[in-house]
């Protein structure tokens, strides 16, 4: 009945046959192109080695030997359970912590007028401008100087603070009415009060994309963690899937196989939270 | 000098507590950036005024490193191979990805499984993508050739053509940043109240004018986040010049696919001139910073906030 | 408690003593390359390797060094990933720190001697008694530094190329196979008996990066290819070098050979993989490619020495050693030589020759011999690589000029059809912004 009624409020459910058709075919076109190099990395995971690296490419494997190539991979990369199990924690630990101290900083810029707000916040803004390769070396010299070298305080502690972040949710609770706050406010309610009972359940959609962005980009980040820590008891999956590169020959079954397992809490994780991205959610309670 | 302070703060009492609570609020965030990543980048900007090879002592020359600059003609291709990317890639990237958004915002069939869909090339390994991609663009036995055979193009050769070969680079950097926006944008989508829609229908709006007088000026706090960050993002684009060209000449034929981040990682780490990679980084950080500024000055014109300019 | 004690010291000692009588019975009769040495005290060490495979042979040599050559020594093995070994190099120099120990490559040598960082292990090579010009002259010349010409590194490997050929489209095409004396003017005719454009099969394709490519080709006229080993000139301009080029050149526009957009790229997997797909007769490719060949290709297939230079008579494959070096900043200098000299001995190497994969850099016959069987009974010529040792040429190209100068200048001239002229006249004048004045 619920969704009757969407489909009939929606634009798209007011679209002709042939337009709605005319949308399908769009989105299939566009979503085969963006798939392409995902179902390329999930078929060479099951390729057996003389099947790979054919010209023109190959989509699926002939004789696949998925289970194989698993063993394989455990075997090349004995520690590949481990490097995962460190992601995860460096990626929870990484978007709590910027879950804390971006929302907070968030609210602080979206609602409160301070002496050089606009300027510190460009600040933080400008720390997106300096490209990574450029602060390489300071950044692995400072982690030194701090005696963090190949700890999880060196992987998730710097990661707790974000300027994407930042902006990210100011933005997003710029886009709440005013109104919805004045009132709790004028009571006198602590604004941290505000922040948790107000703010934030009207922001879920932004903190779902808040979630989506930061834990891939943790579980991604590659670079930083290679110059801070070089012992398998601190290396993340990004690491031990490059260790499978050699110089002069690359098994590239067994690093599509370990990159797919690395995608795997990726999109599940996607999948989870995209629920959210539904309209009503965050308004649905509140009477404007 | 308490009173200047308090002045400082704020008018009355209460706007003086109100920007107590502000700063208090941001300041963990604040602190923790500018600590752990403000003072590399201020230690990379103060090694633009030296000679540093990393290993042996850097020596202070001064503006040599941006003197050098002004009279590099690879720097001015990479300067100019940023900006004619950045001109792809930010305007394709929004326009696409707020279309996608928008159409999946739809309650359509299967619905997850196309947002699931958009988002995969954020999480697809950049070796998936440069052997896929390299081969789509492939002369012969390519995907697009195929394609455009009919066309009676014959074997483009789009990755070694110093002339084409930015068109593959951005189509991989848009096809990378679609779902990362569109994440964003769904989420934008979500603050917009359906009453609002509700109204403009019951006026007579058709689709077009629902999109044009409630969508776009709604959304505009999320689509001015995308555009600002597409623009920083598009000014750094290096993954894809790597993935596009690591296998026929790294960064281009003469340099015609170097970007300025690309030029500096090669300045910096292949011939070890880390004074002059440096430099590069503090004339990129100043032109994203100049856009970014004249962004944020003109964002009153288009950019609609519901709580109203705080 | 103490007594106890002195009795355990006591037993271990007897124990890693008739360890060592054993292990030098077991050699007798042969006659050592290199003979590893007990340590004089044992120590800490870390060490660097940028391959996941060559750790687990590498640790499996440092296991029977502390056992039986250095007792009571403690190695950290850390593997980084190839792709950015060099730039964690510079990161950790930079920093103040490097591995005492730590994998280097030819073309990057110079930089870190040039700047003092790396440990002159020709005083350690003489006290041992190594006579350093054991090795060819290809594999370690590039690592000589300073007036007297000091070897700074111990080679853990060596590949050199030669031609991998699709024996069934021999066959077809009804050809001999080629032989180790063949000529340029036998492979330029095998190759264009072999092209089939209307199956889409080419001859030969020979771009493969800087080792596996081109300059083979130079090389064989007797010119260093691209640099002189001072780095004084750039020699692309030489007769030898264009003629090499306009050689291969030749067969290009005959469409012997595919362009390099056709083929895919120019690296040596490019290479490979286009003529493992059957789309190409001949390749050149190198040693380390034998592994993947036997595992992946599913025709008919041998190697064969490249073929000599009709005037000269010489086949010079380009070869190239990883070395072992120490860091000049490392606190125990004696102990990190001693473990590079038994990495390098006959006992340390032969991990090496039974993994596979890389040749062992040492050049006992007994070690070469059994790397080629650790391939199993294959019938290839995997000798011909071994051969081409014998007349080789050392890597002069360097870091900053590498990927830049190669892969641009093959593009430029099997792509887009800039003269030869041309294409060497804009190389080399990248190549003089570094030159030694």
């Amino acid at each position: 009945m619920r969704r009757l009624m969407s489909l009939r409020r929606s634009p798209a459910g007011g679209l002709s046959l042939p337009g709605q058709m005319l949308l399908y075919c769009a989105l299939a076109a566009g979503a085969l192109v963006m798939i392409m190099p995902f179902v390329w990395m999930a078929s060479t995971a099951c390729k057996p080695d003389v099947e790979l690296n054919k010209i023109p490419v190959r989509w699926l494997p002939e004789n696949p030997v998925c289970l194989g190539n698993l063993q394989q991979l455990y075997t090349t990369s004995p520690h590949f359970n481990r490097y995962m199990l460190n992601s995860a924690l460096v990626t929870a630990g990484r978007t709590l912590g910027q879950l804390i101290t971006c929302s907070l900083a968030a609210y602080g810029f979206a609602r409160f007028r301070f002496p050089g707000r606009d300027v510190i916040f460009a600040l933080c803004l400008g720390l997106l401008m300096v490209p990574f390769q450029a602060i390489l070396i300071p950044e692995y010299m400072l982690i030194r100087k701090l005696g963090w070298l190949n700890t999880f305080r060196a992987l998730i502690i710097p990661g707790t603070f974000s300027a994407f972040a930042l902006f990210l949710l100011r933005q997003a609770f710029l886009q709440i009415p005013l109104e919805i706050e004045e009132a709790a406010i004028i009571d006198g309610a602590n604004p941290l009060r505000v922040l948790w009972h107000i703010t934030l359940p009207l922001s879920v959609p932004a903190l779902a994309a808040f979630a989506v962005i930061t834990v891939q980009a943790a579980w991604n980040d590659f670079l930083y963690p290679l110059v801070v820590s070089s012992t398998p008891d601190t290396r993340v999956v990004t690491i031990g899937i490059a260790l499978l590169q050699g110089e002069r020959r690359t098994p590239m079954n067994l690093l599509m196989m370990g990159s797919f397992l690395a995608t795997l809490p990726m999109l599940a994780l996607f999948v989870l939270l995209q629920r959210y991205f539904i309209a009503g959610i965050s308004m649905g309670g509140v009477k404007r | 000098m308490r009173s200047a302070l308090l002045q400082w703060l704020g008018p009355t009492p209460l706007s003086r507590r109100h920007a107590l609570w502000g700063m208090a609020l941001v300041a963990p965030n604040v602190l923790g950036l500018m600590f752990f990543f403000g003072i590399p980048v201020l230690m990379a900007f103060s090694t633009s005024f030296q000679r540093w090879n990393a290993i042996t002592p850097p020596e202070f020359v001064g503006f040599a490193n941006f003197r050098r600059l002004l009279a590099d003609p690879n720097f001015h291709q990479a300067f100019l191979n940023t900006l004619k990317l950045l001109a792809l890639v930010v305007p394709g990237e929004v326009v696409l990805a707020l279309l996608v958004a928008v159409m999946l915002n739809q309650p359509l069939r299967a619905r997850n499984l196309f947002r699931t869909a958009y988002f995969l090339p954020v999480v697809t390994s950049t070796v998936a993508a440069s052997v896929v991609w390299t081969s789509i663009f492939q002369p012969r036995y390519g995907s697009l050739s195929n394609l455009l055979a009919p066309l009676g193009l014959g074997e483009v050769r789009w990755l070694v053509d110093p002339g084409l070969v930015l068109i593959p680079i951005a189509v991989v950097a848009i096809w990378q940043r679609i779902g990362f926006d569109m994440v964003l944008f769904l989420a934008g989508l979500q603050a917009i109240p359906a009453e609002l829609y509700e109204a403009a229908r019951i006026d007579g709006a058709g689709r077009w004018q629902r999109f044009r007088h409630v969508t776009l000026p709604l959304l505009s706090p999320t689509t001015f986040l995308v555009v600002v960050l597409a623009v920083i993002n598009g000014f750094q684009i290096f993954d894809q010049v790597y993935i596009m060209t690591l296998r026929t000449v790294p960064g281009g034929v003469g340099g015609s696919a170097t970007t300025l981040t690309y030029y500096l990682y090669r300045r910096a780490f292949t011939n070890s001139e880390f004074g002059y990679a440096s430099a590069v980084a503090l004339v990129l950080f100043a032109a994203i910073l100049l856009v970014t500024v004249f962004q944020l000055r003109i964002q009153r014109f288009w950019v609609y906030y519901e709580a109203g300019e705080t | 408690m103490k007594s106890r004690s002195a009795i355990l010291t006591a037993l271990v000692i007897l124990l890693s003593m008739s360890v060592l009588v054993f292990s030098a019975q077991a050699q007798e009769g042969d006659e050592l390359v290199i003979s590893p040495q007990p340590c004089a005290e044992p120590g800490t060490l870390t060490m660097w390797v940028w391959d996941e495979n060559w750790a687990t042979i590498i640790g499996n040599s440092i296991e029977l060094w502390k056992t039986e050559y250095c007792p009571g020594a403690e190695v950290e093995l850390q593997v980084q990933p190839w792709g950015q070994y060099w730039d964690l190099l510079t990161t950790n120099a930079a920093g103040g720190e490097l591995p005492d120990v730590f994998n280097m490559s030819q073309d990057r040598f110079r930089f870190y001697a040039e700047n003092g960082v790396l440990l002159n292990l020709q005083p350690y090579f003489d006290e041992y008694g190594v006579d350093t010009t054991l090795w060819g002259t290809g594999l370690v010349d590039p690592y000589r530094w300073g007036e007297a010409g000091d070897l700074y590194a111990a080679p853990v490997n060596w590949d050199t190329i030669a031609i991998f050929y699709n024996k069934e489209m021999f066959d077809a095409a009804g050809l001999d196979y080629p032989t180790a004396d063949w000529t340029w003017d036998d492979f330029a005719a095998a190759a264009r008996a072999l092209t089939d454009p209307e199956n889409d099969v080419y001859g030969a394709a020979v771009y493969a990066e800087y080792q596996a490519g081109y300059p083979n080709w130079i090389a064989a006229t007797g010119v260093t290819p691209v640099v002189d080993a001072d780095r004084t000139m750039c020699t692309l301009t030489e007769p030898g070098s264009l003629e090499a080029l306009n050689f291969l050149k030749g067969l290009y526009d005959e469409g012997v050979m595919p362009s390099v957009s056709i083929m895919g790229g120019t690296s040596a997997d490019d290479a490979f993989n286009f003529w493992a797909s059957g789309k190409v007769a001949m390749i050149t490719g190198g040693s380390w490619k034998l592994s993947q060949a036997v595992d992946e290709v599913t025709f008919d297939w041998d190697v064969v020495q490249l073929p000599k230079h009709p005037e000269t008579g010489r086949s010079r494959s380009i070869v190239h050693a990883v070395g072992y070096v120490a860091s000049a900043r490392t606190e125990n200098p004696d102990l990190a030589a001693n473990l590079i000299l038994f990495l390098a001995s006959d006992v340390g190497q032969r991990f090496f020759a039974e993994g596979g994969n890389v040749a062992p850099g040492n050049p006992s016959p007994e070690l070469q011999q059994l790397w080629i069987d650790s391939f199993g009974d294959t019938g290839k010529n995997i000798q011909a690589f071994v051969d081409a040792t014998e007349d080789s040429q050392g890597v002069t190209v360097f870091g900053e000029i590498w990927d830049a100068i190669n892969s641009e200048i093959v593009v430029n001239i099997f792509d887009l059809d800039i003269p030869v002229e041309d294409a060497v006249a804009q190389a080399c004048a990248v190549v003089e912004e570094y030159l030694v004045d």
